[in-house]
């Protein structure tokens, strides 16, 4: 029930994220290095200006990595209905988006689909913004 | 004459003696002395500060390093923690050095921001009393318009609702998160925390403050403190102490740039006397619909805002998407062909942000304040208040513009801030606010375009709806533009309360722009 709760108001509202960076995502991401990971969400960080995704990652040889995303900021999450603990642990998603400049195991989200197959934008960069 | 003008002295001088005896005698009958509102509250307004030692210690201390010797402020004995708690308490005081949020500069929250040594000042209106704090450009917005607390999220500097009784403002203070902490001693409390305040003019220069403080998660009772509020008298504004600036400033993590600080009172920089010909073309916009107005007639431009900057925040002039930063409009409406006038060198050094490793130089990935007019076209809300005499804007971004309307002079121009110094009046239904004093440590977006400690700012506020304010600002600045600019966008109306960007208490990009940084200037040196 909450995920579908959640999937509601993913799907009425993700897509209109709007950016409210507070520093260049172009610098601090690779052009060079996208990325599309599935894996098991392990937290949902309610931050801003920008919130994280945590999650679980099958690595080589079946190694667990851990991967941080980050998306838009807690505020335009919880303006479009999202609430802190909306995103269970265990959840999987498959996401999309660019890698750290720097190697870490962070990225830019672009993208968030459900193993359902919805796929749904994060709206920490540019894609779909409304407000800019 | 001179015998009534004696005559008027003699009355003053009884009425006085009056006032002052009443009060003497009773605080109850004072209550006729206090400043009051147009509808008839207590007026709050002014700039307040305590004169108490409670921010190093809410209970009787000695003195220790950075934390004078004080009594406390706990009515009827110690603070009743939990047995756990109190242990804990004891840990956080060991470790108060590092363990202290306010140590790493993080929001100081409800009540702690009180009683610290930084002035604040209280703005009033009907429907919200907002306070501006000098601590790092933080504010609190008390709504005594009945509207209901926001659920299911929390603030590092809660959420405020407040409701007369009588002529006592009481205010419940909730959504708290578990991250502050009441004092340098190590005071603390959990997100179960709810604060009730109580603020009771004693008198014109006096405000009783009372907090009480509920947490049964940390706590076995509610115990409360109190202390006076003083009215800083000799004060007309308050200033700035961007705290996590000054660490940064002072430990080398955020480096000066000499193109474009303020060097100190060594140089002065003189605007071309053409240009000002050239900011004083200018059209009021044709309104569009009927707009509010305020009981002196002038428009009402209150309310909570979200700029359609345009993509300003990631270019002024039009620009295509490029990767991860985002498509812009173009808002630059002066020049013609909508692209800023940058002197050569300017041309060149805006360029060289653009490159990664120059990320982390942008102040606003430090989560430092925007500056004029960066601030108005970021991507998030903004509120604004009239109270009598100003013109109030407070920042989802946690930061404030206060703007007094009364025609005072700027500043000394060797007083520098990063919001500058900003003068409103109004032209007719334009209100025009002219911002001077500025530091010159911020760029206006992400992608680097330049503003110096030269710049001036003129900005125009015209309602042209009941929902719309056509905004316009235009920028002189001699050491980096060959001309002054202008941009325009609308500022629309929006339903939603402000909440809160805390940004640099969750910061987790800067150290990735930094690493970036510092690779960078490894490969150069090495190919040196």
């Amino acid at each position: 029930m909450k995920l579908f709760r959640l999937m509601a108001v993913l799907l009425v509202t993700i897509a209109a994220v709007p950016v409210a960076a507070h520093h260049s995502f172009s610098a601090e991401y690779d052009f060079n290095k996208p990325l599309k990971l599935k894996g098991k969400v392990t937290e949902m960080k309610w931050a801003n200006p920008h919130a994280w995704i945590y999650i679980d990652v099958a690595g080589k040889d079946n190694k667990v990595e851990k991967w941080a995303w980050e998306t838009g900021g807690a505020n335009a999450l919880y303006r479009r209905g999202w609430r802190k603990e909306d995103l269970v642990a265990g959840t999987v998603l498959v996401i999309d988006g660019y890698q750290a400049r720097n190697g870490s195991k962070t990225a830019n989200a672009t993208s968030i689909t459900f193993e359902n197959g919805k796929r749904l934008f994060a709206g920490s960069s540019s894609q779909n913004s409304a407000t800019k | 004459m001179l015998l009534r003008r004696q005559a008027c002295v003699l009355l003053g001088l009884f009425l006085i003696s009056a006032a002052l005896i009443s009060c003497s005698r009773s605080p109850a009958s004072s209550a006729g002395s206090i400043p009051r509102t147009a509808d008839g509250k207590p007026d709050f307004s002014g700039i307040w500060q305590v004169r108490n030692r409670a921010a190093a210690d809410l209970e009787d201390h000695v003195a220790r390093h950075q934390a004078p010797a004080g009594k406390g402020v706990v009515q009827g004995g110690p603070i009743p923690y939990q047995p756990w708690a109190a242990a804990k308490k004891i840990e956080n005081a060991r470790n108060r050095a590092t363990a202290d949020p306010l140590a790493t500069c993080y929001m100081p929250g409800v009540p702690r921001i009180m009683y610290m040594e930084f002035p604040f000042q209280i703005f009033q209106t009907p429907d919200h009393i907002a306070m501006t704090f000098e601590w790092s450009q933080v504010h609190r917005t008390i709504y005594t318009n009945g509207a209901p607390a926001p659920d299911g999220i929390d603030f590092w500097m809660g959420d405020s609702r407040g409701r007369w009784e009588g002529d006592t403002l009481v205010v419940d203070v909730k959504n708290h998160n578990d991250r502050t902490w009441f004092d340098l001693a190590g005071n603390f409390h959990s997100e179960a925390l709810h604060v009730v305040e109580r603020y009771t003019m004693r008198d014109v220069n006096t405000i009783d403050y009372e907090a009480t403080i509920d947490d049964p998660k940390v706590f076995t009772r509610t115990w409360t403190i109190k202390m006076p509020l003083h009215r800083q008298t000799e004060a007309d504004r308050i200033f700035e102490y961007q705290c996590q600036a000054e660490a940064e400033e002072a430990s080398g993590a955020f480096e000066p740039d000499p193109k474009t600080w303020y060097p100190g009172p060594s140089v002065t920089v003189q605007t071309p006397a053409e240009w000002k010909d050239v900011q004083t073309v200018w059209k009021a916009p044709a309104p569009k619909g009927t707009i509010k107005r305020m009981p002196d007639g002038k428009p009402d431009l209150q309310g909570y805002f979200m700029p359609d900057g345009g993509g300003g925040n990631y270019g002024l002039g039009k620009h295509e998407q490029d990767f991860l930063t985002p498509e812009g409009r173009g808002v630059i409406v002066d020049p013609p062909d909508g692209t800023l006038p940058m002197q050569a060198w300017a041309k060149a050094e805006a360029e060289s942000r653009k490159a990664p490793e120059r990320g982390y130089d942008d102040p606003t990935a430090h989560c430092f304040v925007a500056g004029v007019p960066r601030s108005m076209y970021v991507p998030s809300p903004l509120q604004i208040l009239q109270p009598p005499g100003y013109l109030v804007i407070l920042h989802e971004r946690m930061s404030w513009r206060t703007i007094p309307l009364d025609g005072r002079p700027h500043l000394s121009d060797h007083l520098r801030l990063w919001q500058g110094d900003s003068i409103g009046r109004w032209e007719g239904d334009t209100l025009v606010i002219e911002t001077t004093n500025l530091n010159g440590k911020t760029w206006l977006n992400e992608v680097g375009e330049i503003v110096s400690h030269a710049e001036r700012v003129v900005e125009r506020l015209t309602p042209i709806d009941v929902d719309t304010i056509h905004y316009e600002a235009t920028v002189s600045d001699p050491l980096v533009y060959t001309r002054p600019w202008t941009i325009a966008f609308a500022l629309n109306r929006q339903k939603d309360e402000l909440l809160e960007v805390a940004c640099h208490e969750d910061n987790q990009d800067l150290q990735h722009l930094k690493d970036i940084r510092n690779e960078a200037r490894a490969k150069a040196k090495g190919q040196s």
